[in-house]
């Protein structure tokens, strides 16, 4: 038996009308996420990712296209499908900074049909969990940034939903609170077998939170792989080439668009974009010359390097993206 | 296989229950700005008690007080409920909690529903207090009869319903703020809070007829003033109160839902 996806968007599009003017901020994304999956979905401002995000929360109608939760069509079983997720949106506060924390949570809780006996001791090992059992009476106003968000979190699990919807969860806190966070997200997907999608601009944090990344821009996806194979796709034809000494009268060998970086006896040649036939024709010439090799390494790209080029380039950069997953 | 993560609940039941929430919600956020409501009370006391004094040519006049209290009454219900009202989802559509608040099972009107619950008791709590103390203060006579609640519940169904109207329109008019001051104005004034609509010129008592809440304050001095409902439906103010009563409150679940669909078409419920 086939398991149902958790999300699946189909010919998700969204066409914005201003006075005389339209604009496309999500353009026929079709996406399938199984459940436990933790998807980051990445673009540039603009790109179209939080439209997407709320689209499947069902807050902003698309134009054209389906979206499902857990087989609910958002569209005509709203109720269904609302009760399959919890959110924390981006550039929102989430939840009631007059409030306390655990007036929050009984207010989520019940607003999403549960009853008080029911919330109060998920409500109590949510924020014991999240180191704000002691703070729970006081108003979340005045709580810090990261505690605020913790907060948020607190109340999108609070009906321990099956996915999770978090745009820019981390954004604005310091380093230890975007540790916290984090180390719920990876505890959610890996013990609780919850299914996430996460927007960041944090590209290390999605690196390390993603089992896959899907890039969109202009409203269009142009990647979609597991995270290793996105970053391996890129290893393949990025070397460094370490020599004895400097490359003095050698530059001609050098092809075009490396880079070369002088060290202290050593020369570094960054080969970005070289086939193995470019690099053992490279190799080759650098022994008929006679200089001493030292290393050749295959560089593993970052998420931030494979975002950028694929930013950049604006489309897929490899024949094989985008392809899908899932 | 599909997973459902809650309970499925649903009819009458879950709707009171989402109703009971929202107003416990409106209720609780009302309590922490409480220090806000004695102001805004003390402030509505004042010009009414200064404006009284102008009127009287200098000293309070006691009828017109007694003709103008259940208009100040109606005014504390109708403002209270548009300013907090407007003012609660403009803040929450600013903080982004309206977006939060729209991920429930139920529909739209039941959370409107319990927001209207909130505000009727916020300002219920100003209107209460100012009309015992300005009753009991400057001893005034009222004929109490216990069909006078007629018209009083009609009138406080008219200030919800204003309200909601000043709740749809905050989700589609970003300058809501601005007008609100100005229909205030105008149901402060037709309304009769400082001289008894009947005192107005005919082509304003005219125009009264159609501000929120004017209506129910004539039928309430009608019947405070010791004449029965009959009196009022014979001179067409309490079929008329009815049939305001309808049409308003038709008219702004209509603007409701027209805007929350308007809004979800548009992401308007986002941040601003």
């Amino acid at each position: 038996m086939v398991a149902e996806a958790a999300i699946e968007l189909s010919g998700l599009t969204k066409v914005y009308r201003e006075r005389k003017k339209t604009v496309t901020a999500v353009d026929g994304v079709s996406l399938s996420v199984p459940p436990g999956q933790v998807l980051g979905l990445l673009g540039p401002n603009g790109a179209g990712k939080t439209t997407t995000i709320k689209m499947i929360c069902g807050l902003i109608l698309p134009t054209a296209g389906t979206v499902k939760l857990n087989g609910y069509d958002v569209a005509r079983r709203r109720p269904d499908a609302v009760r399959q997720i919890g959110a924390v949106l981006e550039g929102s506060r989430n939840v009631y900074w007059p409030l306390s924390a655990w007036q929050n949570l009984l207010y989520f809780g019940r607003l999403k049909g549960l009853r008080a006996r029911e919330i109060k001791p998920r409500a109590e090992r949510l924020l014991t969990g999240l180191d704000l059992w002691e703070r729970r009476g006081e108003p979340v106003g005045s709580f810090s940034r990261g505690m605020q968000q913790k907060v948020a979190i607190a109340a999108a699990l609070i009906t321990d939903p099956p996915i999770l919807l978090l745009d820019e969860p981390t954004i604005g806190l310091d380093v230890e609170a975007a540790r916290t966070v984090k180390d719920w997200i990876t505890r959610l997907a890996a013990d609780e077998g919850k299914t996430v999608m996460l927007t960041t601009h944090q590209l290390d944090a999605a690196q390390e939170l993603s089992g896959r990344i899907v890039v969109i821009q202009n409203g269009t996806i142009i990647a979609d792989l597991p995270t290793g194979d996105l970053l391996s796709r890129y290893a393949e034809d990025r070397f460094t080439v370490r020599i004895a000494g400097p490359l003095n009268g050698f530059t001609g060998l050098v092809p075009p668009g490396a880079r070369v970086e002088a060290g202290e006896g050593s020369t570094r040649i960054i080969l970005p974009d070289a086939g193995q036939d470019a690099l053992a024709d490279f190799l080759a010439r650098l022994r008929t010359l006679g200089i001493a090799l030292i290393s050749v390494t295959q560089d593993q790209p970052d998420l931030e390097d494979v975002f950028i080029e694929l930013v950049r380039s604006g489309a897929p950069s490899r024949p094989e993206i985008p392809e899908r997953v899932g | 296989m599909t997973a459902t993560a809650l309970p499925r609940r649903a009819g009458a039941a879950f709707a009171l229950h989402t109703v009971a929430c929202e107003s416990a919600k409106g209720l609780q956020l009302m309590w922490r700005r409480r220090a806000t409501l004695v102001m805004s009370t003390v402030t509505l006391a004042l010009i009414y008690l200064m404006i009284e004094f102008f009127v009287g040519g200098g000293r309070i006049d006691h009828p017109v007080l007694t003709a103008t209290l259940p208009a100040l009454f109606a005014y504390a219900v109708a403002s209270t409920a548009a300013t907090q009202g407007a003012g609660g989802i403009a803040e929450e559509l600013n903080s982004g909690t309206m977006e939060q608040s729209q991920l429930t099972p139920a529909k739209p009107g039941l959370l409107v529903l319990g927001r209207l619950g909130a505000l009727t008791v916020e300002g219920l709590v100003p209107a209460v207090v100012l009309a015992a103390l300005l009753w009991g203060g400057f001893g005034l006579h009222y004929t109490a009869r216990p069909d006078t609640l007629v018209p009083l519940l009609l009138t406080i169904a008219d200030a919800m319903a204003y309200g909601l109207l000043m709740v749809a329109l905050t989700l589609a008019v970003s300058s809501i703020g601005a007008l609100m001051e100005v229909f205030n104005m105008v149901v402060m004034f037709f309304g009769g809070m400082f001289v008894p609509g009947t005192a107005l010129p005919h082509g304003a008592e005219t125009f009264a007829r159609f501000v929120p809440t004017a209506l129910g304050v004539v039928v309430m001095n009608t019947t405070l003033t010791g004449h029965g409902l009959s009196a009022a439906w014979a001179d067409g103010t309490l079929p008329w109160l009815v049939v305001h009563v309808a049409v308003l409150s038709g008219l702004a679940w209509a603007a409701y839902g027209f805007t929350v669909r308007r809004a979800r078409a548009g992401g308007g419920m986002s941040p601003r």
